[in-house]
Formats: C-alpha cells, structure tokens, sequence
C-alpha cells in the first residue's frame, strides 16, 4: 500500500514540498488507513459473495476471479470515497452556499440570454430589491441566513475549543430553524462528547462569542437520546415586550353590561385619621411578630445563605 | 333589540338569551406567556399544583390572574380564591365560588371544606374502583389560588390557626389532585419561616419571578438551581412577568408571563360571572348563592 508520505491528488504531504495542503497529515493519515481497511473488507465480502454466485453460473475458477475483481473494483471505489472524504464533506458543508452560487451565476446568464441588459438588471433589481424592501420578508430571509451562519460558527467551534474524541469526529450538526429571539439548532453528538462538556464552564459563553450572539443555550433535545441536543442562540431579547393574553378574546362581544357587582362600600377608614388610635389586644386577628428572619440571615452569613430554608 | 352573534345566530336582547359558555377546559394547557426563544408557553394544570414566587412587584399576580382567568372561562372549574391583599383576585370577586379576603378563620373554612370535598370524591372514586378523574366526568374541578400565602401561614391570626392553615393547605396539594383540585399559590419569599417546607417542596410547578438574591431564586425553584446557572436574580427589575418556569422537562426556562389589563380581567371575570349564573352545566343557580352565603 502505498505510504503516507506520497502525494495524492488531495496535497497531502509531510514533506510540504509544492503541494497545499488542504487536509492536515495526522487526518489524512487517519483516513488513509480507514480507506485501507475497507478496501480489503470490502474486497473479501463482495469477492466472497460475488464468487459465490457468479460460481453457480460459470467455471468455479473463473468465477472466483470475477468475484475478486468485483471486490477489487468496489473495494477502490470505497478507498477513494473514504480518502476523499475530508474533501467531500467540505462540499457538503458548503452545500447551500454553492447552491446559492450557482443559481446566481446561471440564473443571471440565462436572464442576460433571454433579455437585453437592462431587462436583467430590473429583474435582478426585482428579484433583490423586493424581499429587502419589505420588511418581514427581509428579516425572514436573514433569520434564514444567520441559520447558515450559525452552523458554520458552530462546527468552527466544535473543531477549534471543544474537547472531541481521538478521531476528531465532529458531532452532525442538523438543521437549524429560526425562532424570534436567534436560532435554533439541532446537533448529533458523537462518541467521546456529551452534553456535559458543553455546559462546562464558560463553554456556552465561548459558542456565544463564537457564534456572535448574545447568549447560547444548551439542552437535551430528546428524552430518548442523550445525543440529541438543542442550542439556542439568543440574539435579540423577545421578552422585553409586554405578551397580552389571548383571554379576552373568548368572551363575545354582546354580552349584557349588567354585569353583577358587589355591594358598594362606603369610602370610610381610607385614610390615617378616619382609624381610631387604639390600644392593640392580642386577639387573633393581631399580627404574629415575624421572625427576624433578615437579621438571622445576616449574622448568619454574610452572602445571604440561610441554611435553615433548606430545612 | 335582535342582535347577532358572533356565529351569525339571531338572537333576542343577549341579556335574556343562554350564555354560551367558552369552550375552554382546565384540560387544556394553560397559555402563560413566551419563552425566551418567543415560543408559546402552555402549562397543563390539570392533576398539577404551581408555586409562583419572586419579589413586589415580579408578575405574580399577573401570572395567578392568567391562570384563574383560564380556570374562570372553563364552565366545570369552581374558584376558591383566597386573597389577603383583596385587590389582586378581587376582581374574580363575582365569578368565584368562595372569595377569601384578609380573614383566616374564613380562609380556613374554605381549606376545610374543600377537603371534606377531597375525602368524599376520594371516598367516590373507591366506590367506582377508579383512581382520579376524568374530562367530562361526573363533577367539576376546584382551583384553589391563594395570593400571598405568607398572610395567611404567617401574619394573620396566631400561631395555631397559622399552623392549621398551612395544614390544611398541604393536605389539600399533596391529596388533591387525583380528585381535580388544583392549588395556584403565590407568595413573596417561601422560604421556611413564611411557609412550612413541608408545604412548599410539594408544588410540581415553580415560578421564580425576579428575586433579590440567588438563595430566594433557589427557595422557589429548589436547591442547586442557582449554581447551574439558573436565578432569577439576574432578570431585569424592569422585566415585569419574566421569570424561570420549571414545568414539563424538569429545568427552569425564561419565560414571561401574559399581562391582562383590569378592563381585561373585568371583561372576562363578568363574561365568567354571568355564564356561570345562567348555565346550569355546574351546580344550579340555587347552590351558588347558597355557597356564596354560606362563605
């Protein structure tokens, strides 16, 4: 097999030579020896099982060649997607980006085609202008677009500062969706990390940061899987606005105004020299001193503990 | 004067028609505000008790008001309400059962015979080999909110009735709720000396309005919260209704609470007072004066 230090189509290289080196060595190696690994597996479960079928048809000889080379052939189409994986996956993380690109590159190639210039930049103006213009729609469009953002921050994260397992797995960062106060984001987490290492100290605050946010959330996502977990970025505060409740709304509009009151009551006693200065009995009705509980709180404890509430 | 209902109904004068009672029940989740995130908050009250804390001023009786206002535009709910400031629930004054002002040998005929209510459904559901109620089922629900429960456990009367009250309150959320009583309590600071622990660690559902300290933050929702990172302490004075709800999941979330205006509450309390007069869905015209007097 071939030796880590040989250059591939994907630059890696521990010589640094002319290459660029697009996939760190200790994880190029690390997949070469994957990729290695399930070439030959692939090789002898696909050679064994295509041996064996392609033997009940032909000579058992030539069938057992048949089912090696099968092997071989799907054993390097495997060697290739493993070693190219590192690459892969940046493409697929990259994914609506390149979408997004490639609409615009031919969207407008086919607007220029099909119209004269000035035709292309009003339906360019058009196609841009409106959404910005109108107000909901361009902050949906943005909360959208903060959700790629946000997942690209967040897998910055996990590879830059959070403690991950020997291979370097990542945890899958799932879809992400808008909410009013940020956005919200599902994450797989894999082998090695748990939710735990996330809530560490100043681990959400780091993410917060990370994801130019005001505060990140971390909590479990599922009842049945621990590595489900949700965070939520919080970029605007929703609950500084009062939230009217939708009770009123059950009531109808043609109820009667005689609604029942009580009894009126006459506007005696509402101030200081309307009560008699009397001496205070202790009946039942008097007021039990409290207990000095500040006081007790105070000498107690200088933060404010009161072991006693605990009791 | 014919008018015409929402649903397009010809009615004769709306005061002489049947009320249509909402179609709200103590079996929906009740809507209590936004999240952190802006997501709708719903708390199911049925077979559950809440403790809402927090200091002057934090929402609390913003939040109790949001919840009797539920229970009061549900026509199987009966409203016990004991209220030692008389101006927070007093506005439901006519569409509950039982108002409580600053009276606790009052205070403590209501517990009283709400129990003697638990101990007969109870006595009920064993004759009928069941074990709680149902929707639908042959008798309503009862929501006990008491606002301010430290006038009661600790400033009026003497210690004997305090202790009697705060008994009689704990037996009534730790039995109840198989039976469809639903206790609301609200107070300042549950902390041992206003409330027995006894009492206060039986609450499912906790609400910190903001506190002043870490240590009030964590008599409300429970030991240990504060060091996870969850006080209400740190919530803005100005921020009136948000605070930390620990309901379904366990762990406490930012939440705030919807505000209903006065003219709101008086809206819904008269809608409420006068459906529940007229249908006989609950209890006959005949009993509730009957209880009104009675209380």
């Amino acid at each position: 097999m071939s030796k880590s230090s040989q250059r591939s189509p994907f630059g890696w290289s521990n010589r640094g030579g002319n290459t660029v080196t697009v996939i760190e060595a200790p994880i190029a190696r690390s997949y070469r020896r994957r990729a290695t690994i399930a070439f030959w597996v692939t090789l002898g479960v696909v050679g064994l099982l295509a041996g064996t079928v392609a033997s009940h048809y032909l000579h058992p000889i030539v069938g057992a060649l048949l089912g090696v080379v099968l092997g071989a052939l799907l054993g390097a189409v495997v060697f290739a997607l493993i070693v190219a994986w590192p690459v892969l996956r940046v493409f697929w993380h990259w994914l609506p980006e390149i979408v997004l690109g490639l609409v615009a590159v031919y969207g407008w190639n086919m607007v220029m085609q099909s119209t004269p210039l000035w035709g292309s930049l009003l339906v360019v103006a058009l196609v841009v202008g409106l959404p910005a213009a109108i107000g909901p729609v361009r902050r949906r469009v943005m909360a959208w677009a903060w959700c790629l953002v946000v997942r690209h921050r967040l897998r910055l994260c996990f590879a830059a500062f959070i403690a991950t397992n020997r291979h370097g797995s990542l945890p899958l960062i799932l879809p992400a969706k808008p909410t009013p106060a940020g956005e919200r984001v599902w994450v797989w987490l894999r082998p090695g990390l748990s939710l735990r290492d996330l809530e560490q100290d100043g681990q959400v605050q780091k993410l917060a940061v990370a994801c130019w946010a005001n505060e990140v959330r971390v909590m479990r996502a599922s009842r049945k899987y621990a590595a489900l977990i949700r965070i939520d970025i919080t970029r605007r505060e929703p609950l500084a606005h009062k939230v009217v409740s939708p009770l009123p709304d059950y009531v109808p509009t043609d109820i009667p105004a005689n609604a029942p009151t009580s009894p009126g009551m006459p506007s005696v006693g509402l101030d200081l020299p309307d009560v008699p200065d009397e001496s205070v009995t202790t009946t039942a009705d008097t007021p039990r001193p409290r207990k000095p509980r500040n006081t007790h709180t105070t000498t107690e404890s200088p933060n404010g503990f009161d072991p006693s509430d605990y009791a | 004067m014919d008018a015409t209902s929402p649903l397009g109904i010809q009615t004769s004068n709306p005061a002489e028609s049947v009320p249509v009672a909402s179609v709200l029940s103590i079996f929906d989740p009740v809507f209590l505000g936004i999240d952190e995130f802006g997501q709708a908050v719903y708390l199911p009250m049925i077979y559950r008790n809440i403790l809402i804390g927090g200091e002057p001023g934090a929402g609390k009786s913003s939040l109790l008001n949001t919840i009797v206002g539920h229970a009061a535009l549900c026509p199987d709910v009966r409203l016990c309400l004991l209220d030692g400031k008389q101006v927070e629930l007093g506005l439901w004054e006519d569409a509950c059962d039982v108002f409580v002002g600053p009276d606790i040998d009052h205070a403590i005929r209501t517990l009283r015979r709400v129990q003697i209510v638990m101990d007969n459904r109870y006595s009920f559901l064993k004759a009928r080999r069941r074990r709680k109620i149902g929707p639908n089922d042959l008798f309503g629900q009862i929501l006990v909110a008491c606002d301010e429960i430290a006038y009661f456990s600790a400033t009026a009367g003497d210690e004997k009735t305090q202790k009697l009250f705060a008994a009689l309150l704990r037996d009534i959320v730790a039995r109840g709720r198989a039976v469809g009583i639903i206790v609301a309590a609200a107070t300042q600071r549950p902390s041992s000396d206003i409330i027995p622990t006894s009492l206060r660690d039986i609450f499912a559902w906790r609400f910190a309005g903001r506190c002043t300290t870490d240590v009030s933050s964590d008599i409300v929702l429970g030991h240990g919260w504060a060091a996870r990172g969850f006080s209400s302490n740190t919530i803005d004075p100005n921020n009136q209704g948000a605070g930390l709800l620990i309901a379904e999941g366990g762990i406490p979330a930012l939440v705030k609470a919807a505000y209903m205006t006065d003219d709101d509450i008086i809206r819904v309390a008269d809608y409420a007072a006068w459906t529940r007069r007229r249908t006989a869905g609950l209890g006959t015209s005949t009993e509730r004066p009957a209880a009104k007097v009675a209380a």
